[in-house]
């Protein structure tokens, strides 16, 4: 039934929304593009390249695109930035050390033209490890109060527990259709 | 206004645009299209950058998005976006990481055809950034479940070795590829032993990397019947590279290959035939040989029903096999006759074996099929069917009347070209028959007119000048050569003048005139070959007729068939390449092809032969005494490769004096035979021992380091080694092994290490060494290859062993003995070498010396010198003589010289 809703919904027009899933290498990109997807935890590797899968949520249907985090990768995150609706920047709250990196890669990114109108989803991974960051910690290291003219949201999260994906994806849902 | 002004101003009034890009165009159209939502339009657009890749315009730029749309479940999408990355992968060395977590989770798909897919195009992808990250995947693949993932990935292996060989090995894809020659799937097990024998030939080393013992060529044969056709070829190539243990395994595997002779491809066929040929050499019975020659005949006969070109293939093939096994064909001379309509190259090759099969049984229809030939409208055939005449009548004496015979009525046909090639062959026939035949020359001699070919003229010459006693008129006829002789060729020129000098020496009062006017225009000459020549006679014949008669009309050796036949080690070598284009060419890879490594193969040497190698010392001091001169390097085991069986007086070439010189000299001076006198003359009392050197460094030997040099101890030779342990694993299980060198060594003792030896370890070995074993020769004449195993691995290095531990204790030779050999030795046997800057003692060198075994017989004072003689002896009983002069007065230690003069000589030669 749903397919068959999707199909109709694609008849009328309605684009499959593109969705780019950026952060460092070992943020947990992989872990949450297949919790998203199949709605388990499956073992990974680490992402030498890329994975595209198709995310239905709610009726609505996202292409989401996880590239591989490793610095030897991130240069190529560039090829990938056209027609691109929405970021979901993925940071590993428990990587203290690697923060300003992180910072850096962020803004960077945000400073790219092509992707001036994309809808920003940070998402303060890992919080079931001890010691994590908490968001408002997170949102103060990354410098998110510097981001202007951009539909942005963080949010904290366990991919291996699956916490806190959900009123992500709400929230994605919810930005890419007003925006139609 | 000028035109181009026109249109520069044209140009200027704002049209700029025209030189920055539109960003139109059919590559941004399929930027465009490969980046549409919409799968149809994805993949009709990657189809459309395919077809534009085949036409050959240049797609590399879209790399990036074709390569997004490799993540598909639509395999045609799939395969397309692949073919894409195996063309353009090189050119996009960089973004091409993009694709490795696509291969890496493809490799795993459900799908075997995807995984296999996968596979294969990851090692299509010659990028060495990729190849790390393919080695996961690869072992996945390597055991995988499905037959066809496995094959793919075993292919696979080689590809990557090619690209980059440490990595394989590294990663023990090695060891993987053996076991998938157990496999239950023939498919599994032809294609990892193609990909053996792939990564073998192209080894840096030149060593095996993967020995195949007997188990796994069992499993291979096990595997050999159910395979297709092109596995089989891998399977009986790998066999052919395999020397059996002993004489029954070798028979076992010739049973079960012998029905492969029965295939109907004849590659499977030719395979099948080289490993026999190369088995015949190692089985000694002779029952079981005979069947495997009985068996060897029909599938070399029915390949000869097939077209032409591979017709020519088995051909060339088949000359090779009988050069060196006639029997196999020798009742078969029928099949070679040649047929009207076969092509040329066909006709000469068919000819060629022909002949090499002639014996007295088949000579008559031999001959009569050659008659025939004579008659063909092929020039070339026809030219080469009279010389196999001639061939003919050398090789089978009792034949040789009707071959002239033959030859004869040949020249009564009066066409040109058959007459010449006639006399040209007829020369020949004179030679090997010598007052035989020499009737026909009257018959000749009326054809004279009709030579108009050098060679033939040439011919024509000689045998009027061999024969100049009994043809009357020949002064006339020389002399009517004589008349153009500045036209003619240089060989005719060549004949002629040695033809008339020879009328000169046996009928010098008619033909006085003749013979200066032959020298004078030969010394005018520029050709140097010809002049030089004519100086020669002409002094010879002023000097002393008598020792020019000597010379010029010397007795001939008569010359033999066996004049084209390939030299014996280059035919055992293409023997070992049947079925390739070494055999065809009749070459050996390494001379047509640029990367050919590895070593050189050769036909395995009978095992009755390898038992008696120990007695191989023996053998060639006996043939020794057969031959008085038998040469310096004989005896160093230089020639003596393990093929030199029948070892025969070798010392005839003229240049064996200078190369023992050579070898002298550089023994002196490379070898270090100067080092124990150097030392002697130092203040070390004990005898000399070089100083441990490093072998071989612990990077190279994975962990392992070995330094060690050799010593002379109570009359034997020890190696001692220091060996280190720098890895982080103990090592255990050592054990040693020498490659044959020039001087027999091999170790007397199994190697005693202590083990394990744990990391950081260090241990010292001395071990006892004997020169018994087998000899080859080695370049430089003291190079010891040695393999060392661990349970790491099998480590190679090379070493040089001194030369002064060969010197024996028992090298003190008598007075007389000396005294007589010294004056015998030729000069050229002789070696100078000075020592600068050293204050000698006589006394002191006298007593040093010995204790390095090198004793003294006699010492004199000359004048200013002290001159001291001495004698060494060498483990394989080579003696070296040895002058040393010491000029007088040490007052002058800073200048010292001394000379050695070095001669050597046979133990045989002593004792005679």
């Amino acid at each position: 039934m749903g397919g068959l809703f999707s199909y109709l919904k694609s008849l009328i027009g309605g684009r499959e929304m593109r969705i780019l899933m950026l952060g460092l290498d070992n943020a947990g990109k992989t872990t949450i593009l297949y919790r998203l997807q199949v709605g388990e935890v499956v073992t990974t590797i680490p992402t030498i390249g890329f994975n595209v899968e198709q995310v239905t949520y709610k009726n609505l249907t996202f292409q989401v695109w996880d590239l591989g985090g490793q610095t030897s990768i991130r240069p190529y995150w560039r090829c990938y930035y056209a027609n691109t609706d929405a970021i979901i920047y993925v940071v590993d709250s428990a990587d203290r050390d690697r923060l300003p990196t992180s910072k850096q890669e962020l803004v960077s990114m945000l400073n790219e033209d092509e992707l001036k109108n994309s809808i920003l989803v940070v998402l303060a991974n890992k919080q079931d490890m001890e010691g994590a960051l908490t968001v408002t910690e997170i949102h103060q290291a990354l410098g998110l109060d510097q981001i202007k003219n951009r539909t942005f949201q963080i949010f904290k999260t366990s991919a291996l527990k699956g916490e806190g994906l959900d009123p992500a994806m709400q929230f994605l849902s919810d930005a890419l259709t007003k925006r139609k | 206004m000028l035109p181009h002004a026109v249109s520069f101003s044209i140009l200027k009034t704002g049209d700029a645009k025209y030189f920055t890009t539109t960003k139109k165009g059919e590559v941004f159209e399929l930027k465009a299209e490969l980046n549409s939502d919409k799968k149809e339009r994805r993949r009709d657009a990657v189809k459309k950058v395919i077809a534009a890749m085949t036409v050959g315009k240049d797609v590399s730029a879209l790399f990036p998005d074709v390569l997004n749309c490799m993540q598909t479940d639509n395999l045609e999408l799939k395969k397309l976006v692949y073919l894409y990355l195996m063309n353009y992968a090189k050119s996009q060395p960089d973004l091409a990481i993009m694709a490795i977590n696509t291969f890496v989770k493809d490799s795993g798909d459900a799908n075997p055809l995807i995984r296999a897919l996968a596979i294969r195009t990851m090692g299509c992808i010659r990028v060495d950034k990729i190849s790390e990250y393919l080695c996961d995947p690869l072992r996945n693949c390597l055991k995988d479940n499905d037959p066809y993932v496995k094959k793919t990935a075993a292919v696979c292996v080689a590809k990557l070795y090619d690209i980059n060989p440490q990595l394989v090995e590294d990663q023990g894809f090695l060891d993987e590829l053996k076991e998938l020659l157990s496999d239950s799937n023939q498919m599994v097990v032809a294609n990892a032993v193609a990909a053996l024998s792939e990564i073998t030939d192209s080894s840096p080393s030149g060593t095996p990397l993967v020995w195949m013992d007997s188990t796994a060529i069992n499993k291979l044969l096990i595997a050999l019947n159910e395979c297709a056709e092109w596995g089989q070829i891998f399977i009986l190539d790998s066999v052919a590279n395999y020397t059996p243990q002993h004489e029954l395994e070798a028979q076992s595997i010739c049973e079960r290959i012998i029905p492969r002779l029965a295939h109907a491809n004849a590659a499977v066929k030719l395979s099948t035939v080289k490993v026999l040929m190369k088995y015949m050499e190692i089985i000694t019975d002779a029952e079981f040989v005979n069947m495997l020659t009985r068996k060897l005949t029909p599938p070399l006969v029915t390949l000869l029903a097939s077209e032409p070109e591979l017709q020519y293939v088995a051909l060339r093939n088949i000359n090779l096999i009988v050069q060196k096994r006639p029997e196999i064909l020798k009742r078969e001379v029928k099949a070679f006759f040649v047929n009207y309509n076969d092509p040329i190259y066909i006709k000469l090759e068919k000819l060629d074996i022909m002949i090499r099969l002639t014996s007295k049984e088949n000579i008559g229809q031999v001959l009569s099929e050659l008659k025939e030939y004579g008659s063909e409208v092929d020039v070339d055939f026809v030219r080469k069917s009279v010389r196999a005449i001639g061939r003919c009548a050398i090789k089978v004496e009792e034949f040789s009347e009707r071959c002239v015979t033959t030859l004869l009525e040949l020249i009564q046909t009066k066409v040109n070209y058959v007459v010449q090639e006639a006399v040209v062959v007829i020369k020949d026939v004179f030679r090997k028959y010598p007052n035989k035949y020499e009737g026909i020359i009257g018959i000749l001699c009326e054809c004279l007119d009709t030579l108009d070919e050098p060679e033939a003229r040439a011919s024509m010459i000689w045998i009027i000048g061999e024969y100049a006693e009994r043809i009357d008129n020949a002064g006339d006829l020389l002399e009517g050569f004589l008349h153009g002789f500045a036209d003619e060729n240089i060989q005719v020129q060549l004949q002629l003048l040695t033809a008339i000098v020879k009328l000169f020496l046996k009928r010098p009062s008619e033909s006085q005139e003749l013979v200066q006017q032959v020298l004078s225009l030969a010394t005018q000459t520029d050709n140097p070959d010809l002049r030089d020549r004519g100086f020669i006679y002409w002094r010879l014949l002023s000097a002393d007729p008598a020792a020019a008669k000597e010379v010029v009309l010397s007795e001939k050796p008569l010359i033999l068939d066996e004049m084209d036949l390939l030299e014996p080690s280059l035919l055992d070598e293409l023997l070992c390449h049947i079925s390739s284009l070494a055999s065809v060419y009749h070459k050996p890879p390494s001379a047509f092809m640029d990367e050919v490594s590895g070593q050189r193969k050769a036909l395995p040497i009978g095992f009755q032969f390898s038992e008696e190698t120990s007695s191989l010392d023996a053998q060639s001091i006996d043939s020794s005494e057969e031959c008085p001169v038998v040469e310096v390097e004989d005896l160093l085991g230089v020639d003596m490769a393990p093929t030199g069986f029948e070892y025969g007086p070798i010392g005839q070439s003229a240049t064996s004096g200078e190369s023992s010189v050579d070898l002298l000299s550089s023994s002196l001076d490379e070898l270090g035979l100067g080092n124990p006198f150097l030392c002697a003359l130092s203040a070390i009392p004990a005898p000399y021992s070089s100083p441990k050197a490093l072998w071989l460094p612990a990077a190279k030997g994975k962990g392992l380091e070995i330094y060690g040099t050799f010593v002379r101890k109570n009359q034997e030779i020890y190696m001692e080694m220091t060996l280190t342990n720098q890895s982080t694993d103990a090592l255990s299980d050592f054990a040693i092994q020498f490659n044959k060198n020039s001087f027999g060594v091999i170790p007397a003792l199994p190697l005693q290490v202590p083990s394990p030896l744990p990391p950081n370890g260090s241990c010292e070995v001395s071990l006892l060494l004997s020169t018994t074993g087998s000899i080859q020769k080695t370049n430089p004449l003291n190079n010891l290859q040695v393999a060392i195993k661990n349970s790491v691995g099998v480590l190679y290095f090379t070493c040089l062993i001194p030369m002064h531990v060969f010197f024996t204790g028992d090298g003190q030779m008598d007075r007389r003995v000396f005294l007589s050999t010294w004056k015998e030795l030729p000069a050229q046997h002789e070696v100078q070498y000075t020592l600068e800057n050293m204050a000698l003692n006589p006394d002191i060198v006298v007593q040093k010396m010995k204790q390095n075994n090198v004793f003294t017989i006699a010492r004199q004072h000359v004048e200013d010198h002290d001159v001291l003689y001495q004698s060494i002896k060498l483990t394989n009983n080579l003696w070296i003589l040895v002058e040393i002069r010491i000029p007088l007065g040490e007052s002058f230690p800073t200048v010292s010289w001394l000379i050695f003069f070095v001669g050597a000589l046979s133990m045989n030669r002593i004792l005679s």
